[in-house]
This record gives structure tokens, sequence and C-alpha cells, in this order.
């Protein structure tokens, strides 16, 4: 028995800083055996581990393949992972709403993007074969009842407006449907059921898993452990390991508890790590991406992230004990996480930064009334009030305002170069809005290396594992150092309904 | 972290004291189901309740109904929420036996004020 340190996020909030690891009951060791001479507890058609994007969109192209029996287990009480809980934000190119607001884009163009974000690692015949299926994935999610706010965002990153977000701003705008989706085509799905590791045959093929039943997250886990024989195969959508500290500071030691997290608290990592101990190859996974966009005075993902999001492209970004700003709004998110890390006091303690916009632009935004409801963001109707609140020095802030606003006319951001599009005619003026900004653990780039067939390839043979696929975050190397904002939704989504296909084929 | 030792001793102390016989017990469930563990423990008394064993008594649509909120913060019903609809178990938000936070609280700031830890 190990002990797995989960990060307490609430604790984050009490006092930033504090070390906030709490030792958990930990889950009996996962371990992999042979097959030989096991006998099966039940069998399955297709096995899916994880019920995010990744594992829905698998279930539901698996059914539309023609298969009769697909089975969905989830460690968690309830279903949806992360995916329920983060932006709900769905980049593709060449979309009906990019035509209908002439935007030009394409395939090309979006991974052009997306190379650039990924620094010369990131891995283009999978960006690329996301990229030309990312409509197909749209489509999916819009059939199994997803709506869509009715205009476009242009994200960090992205040399133009390409992503569409769920109406409640929410990824669950997503997997609410798919989860419904999937219950209406029969697709069997079974939550409090943790993977314990995979039973493999003679030549090193995966033949099936252990799953243990009745099993709560976090508690002792009394549970039976059942053999369950995968017939087609067995398609790994666990997520990535955001929420595991010690996992993630092995891989980056600044990722520390005083970096908070976004992720659902599954998001530890077990599923990609018996990966490994199999034979797959890990990639890139140092590379974690922490979000620029949220903030310190709520848990998680809260209601600041899209607020900020949104937001960034006609806002001002402030350094507290400077009064200026201190980055590109709108860079890529890596450029603007290690800008925010280094806002510190004197003392060399975090001080988050804050965002400021018009309450007039802010407005817009369907969570502005709520994260100034909910006390994590703030209105002031002058300049004074906002300074003294945040113990920011006048006199410089009030020049920086006027500065970035000579910027806002001329459409050029002689500072960071900012692409000023979207910041036309949005001055910054009072009555303004406020949030504090500080970096959250949000995406593992890595994870095992998968083709774009979604096969696990093996570190000896390079061949793919025979019977195991997987999609989703719990995959590396697609994006390289930095993933761009709503490139993630499409990844899972379309990797999820590759991995069906090739299942399906096998 | 060392008032964490002393809520987690204070629960390994509850723990013990159930095979003994005082397990804390809520008031309004003393008075319906007594001392008959059987009545939740459906999956044998030394494992957690099913998700089922409360919708014995309980009916997730009437605790929605209860619990509703205003068109604005409609998605704020624990009981139907944006995240995972009605389907959230009830033993993610409520402890018999020990107090809980509500889940939501893991990234929200907004109150349940009539929820029992």
């Amino acid at each position: 028995m190990s002990n797995v340190d989960l990060l307490g996020r609430r604790n984050f909030i009490k006092g930033m800083g504090a070390a906030a690891g709490v030792a958990m009951a930990a889950p009996a060791m996962a371990v992999s055996e042979k097959a030989d001479g096991v006998k099966w507890d039940k069998e399955v058609e297709v096995l899916i581990i994880g019920s995010g994007f990744a594992g829905l969109a698998a279930a539901i192209e698996a059914t539309r393949k023609g298969a009769k029996d697909v089975h969905i287990f989830e460690k968690m009480a309830y279903f949806g992972g992360n995916s329920a809980i983060n932006g709900g934000l769905f980049a593709a190119p060449g979309t009906p709403m990019q035509k209908k607001e002439g935007v030009e884009d394409s395939v090309d163009r979006m991974v052009a993007d997306q190379l650039k974000s990924g620094r010369g690692i990131a891995d283009e015949a999978l960006l690329r074969h996301v990229a030309s299926h990312a409509v197909e994935a749209l489509q999916m999610t819009i059939d199994a009842g997803a709506e869509f706010h009715p205009y476009l965002q242009q994200l960090g990153g992205h040399s133009v407006a390409r992503t569409y977000q769920t109406t409640v701003s929410c990824g669950a705008g997503i997997t609410q449907p798919l989860y419904k989706e999937c219950k209406k085509l029969g697709v069997h799905t079974h939550n409090r059921s943790k993977f314990e590791g995979f039973l493999v045959g003679d030549k090193g093929e995966v033949l099936g898993v252990k799953m243990r039943e009745n099993y709560h997250f976090g508690e002792d886990q009394p549970g039976k452990v059942l053999k369950i024989r995968a017939k087609r195969g067995v398609i790994m959508a666990t997520g990535g390991f955001a929420q595991n500290v010690d996992l993630r500071m092995a891989q980056d030691p600044t990722l520390t508890s005083e970096v908070g997290c976004t992720n659902a608290p599954g998001a530890t990592g077990e599923g990609m790590y018996e990966m490994f101990r199999l034979g797959a190859i890990p990639v890139h996974l140092a590379h974690i991406q922490s979000g620029p966009w949220a903030s310190p005075d709520e848990g998680g993902f809260g209601y600041v992230s899209n607020y900020s999001i949104y937001n960034f492209p006609h806002s001002m970004a402030i350094n507290r004990l400077t009064g200026k700003r201190f980055m590109n709004e709108i860079a890529d998110r890596k450029t603007r996480a290690d800008a925010e890390l280094a806002c510190r006091d004197e003392q060399g303690n975090p001080l988050p930064p804050i965002l400021i916009t018009s309450y007039k632009d802010s407005k817009k935004h369907p969570n502005t009334k709520k994260v100034i409801k909910y006390n994590v963001g703030w209105k002031f109707d002058t300049i004074e009030e906002l300074a003294k609140h945040f113990e920011v020095p006048l006199k410089p802030l009030k020049a920086q305002i006027e500065e970035y606003n000579g910027y806002v006319k001329s459409g050029e951001d002689k500072q960071f170069g900012k692409n000023m599009t979207k910041a036309k005619d949005k001055y910054i003026e009072a009555p303004f809005t406020v949030v504090r900004l500080w970096p959250k653990v949000h995406y593992c780039q890595g994870g095992v290396q998968v083709n774009t067939k979604a096969e696990v390839k093996d570190s000896f043979t390079g061949q793919p594992i025979k019977g195991l696929y997987a999609a989703g975050e719990v995959c590396g190397g697609i994006h390289g150092v930095s993933r761009l904002g709503s490139c993630s939704i499409p990844e899972c989504m379309v990797m999820g309904m590759t991995a069906a296909r090739s299942v399906m084929k096998a | 972290m060392k008032k964490v030792n002393i809520v987690l001793a204070l629960v390994l102390a509850g723990l013990v004291s159930l095979s003994a016989q005082a397990v804390e017990q809520r008031a309004w469930h003393k008075e319906v189901i007594g001392k008959d563990c059987k009545v939740c423990h459906d999956n044998g008394i030394k494992q957690f309740p099913s998700d089922q064993a409360c919708l014995q008594c309980h009916d997730v649509d009437d605790l929605a109904a209860q619990t509703a909120r205003s068109e604005e913060d409609k998605w704020q019903n624990p009981h139907n929420n944006l995240h995972y609809g009605k389907d959230l178990p009830c033993q993610e938000c409520h402890g018999e036996h020990k107090s809980k936070k509500p889940l939501c609280s893991n990234c929200h700031t907004f109150k349940f004020d009539k929820h029992k830890e």
C-alpha cells in the first residue's frame, strides 16, 4: 500500500502556500497479470474505462459501428470525469458559424497554430487527424443535444476565432447529452468501478481487466475484484493526473500544492501508469499546463475561469506591485501562467495579479453576474476605489490605463504585441469589474503514445499493443509544450471515436 | 495538518465504536430507522450502502423540487445540477456517520444553508 497525496483544493484558498497535501486512503496497487487459466467473471464486447468526452464518444461510436455490448466503467460515483467540469470550449476549423461570421479557417491553419504553441515537439500527424475530424465530432455533440452560444470566441494562441462554447459554458453541456445518448443506445454504464490492472495473453496482448466493484474514492475499498474479458478490446479513456500532486511534482517540481488544480478529484493517473508498466511509451510527461485564467478566490475551475477566458481580449492584466501590465493577455497559456507566477510581493510571496475589465463589456458574459454575486470578483465605480481595494499604486495604474486605451484606439499594442482585434472600441472605462488571477494545474500534455488509430504503442517493439486503445488526456505528445485552449475537447471526442472505429475493425 | 489528524482520530474513534454500539446517526433517521443497520447497509454491514439505498425512502424528483433555486441559479440545485443532473449519488454530499461538505464546494463558493455537514 502506498499513500497518494491528493490536493486539498479548499486548503489552497484558505492559505496560499500552506502545505495542502491530504493523505487519502490509498488504493491497492494496480498490477497486470497473465490471463493463463484465469476464470473470467464476466465477458463484454467493448470495454471502456473512463466516462469523460473520450469514453462517451467511444461508446456512442462503437454502438453506431455495430457493437451490441458496450460497457463504460467509471471509478468515481458520478459520470463525466473531468469533462463534466471544464469550460465546454470546442475548437474546429471550417464550421458553419465561421462561414456565417466570415472567418477564413482551415485544418492547416489550426494545425499551424497548435504547432507554434507546441514549440516544436507536438505530433503533427495526430493534430492533423484531430483537426480533420473535429467538425464531425462537433456534429456528434449537436446530434446528442448539446447547445452552443451563437457566437465564436478567439482564445489565446489561436490566429482566428474558431471556438464554440456550450450555452451553459461548461463541458457538462456536452457530457450530459452524450451520457443520455449512451443510455438511449443501450450502453452499459458502471460507476464506482476501479480499474486494477490488465489481464494479458501469451503474446502480451490485452485480453481483459481486473475491476473493483463498489469502490468509494478516497475511502477503504471493500468491493470485490472482477476479472472481465473484453472480446474486442479495451479503450483507456482515463484522463490526466493533474490532481495527483506527487506524480505531477515528480515531473515538474514547481507544481507544488501552491498551484491549485482545476481538475475533477479523479484525475489521479493510475490508468496511465498501468499502461506504462505494460510497455506503453511515455511521452512529454513533464509538460503540464496551468490555466492562467483561474482565480485563487474559489476552488477548481469555478466561475472566474470562463469569465476571464471571455474577457481577456478586451481587458488589462495588472501587476499589483507596479500598477502596470505584465503580459499579453491573449498569449498562449504557458506564457501567461509563467508571467502570473512571477507576480510576487517583496518577500517573494504570491501576489495574484488582477484583471480589469469595463463592466459594459464584461457583463455580456453570463458568468459576470455570478462572479460578483458569489464574491469571487468585484465591481468598482472609480479607479481610486479599485486601486485602494487591491493596494495598487494609483498613479502608475492611471497612466497604464491611459496608455492601453491608446492601443485600443490605434489597434497596436506597443507593450506586448497583443492582437487588439477583439478589443476594438472597448476602452477600459469605469465602472470596472475585477477578478484576481493565479494559475491552476489544468492539463497534462504527457501520457501514453498512440498512433492515428488510437492504438497504444509498445516501447520495445514499436508495434501497437494488441487489444489496447487509448483516447483523450491519458494520451501524450499530441500538443507538445502547451495545449491551446479549446483543443482538448475535439481531441478527446475525435480520438474516442477513432478508438471505437479501430476496435470494431480489429 | 494537526486539525486534520484530530478529525481523522475522531473518525477512527467513530469506526471503532461501530462494533460496540454508539455509532453516530442523524436524529431524524433515528426515529424512522432505529438501530436496524441493514435498512441502509444493503451491501453488508462492513460496506458502504449502495447508491440506491437512500432511494428506498427518498425520491430524487421530490428532493430536486425542495431544493430548487431561482431561474438564474437553477443549475445550482444540488439534486438536479449542471454537471451531473439528478444522477449524483447521495453519499457524495451526505454522510450518516460522518460529516461531509457538498461536492459543489470543491469549486464554488455558493452556500446551501440547510445542508448539514
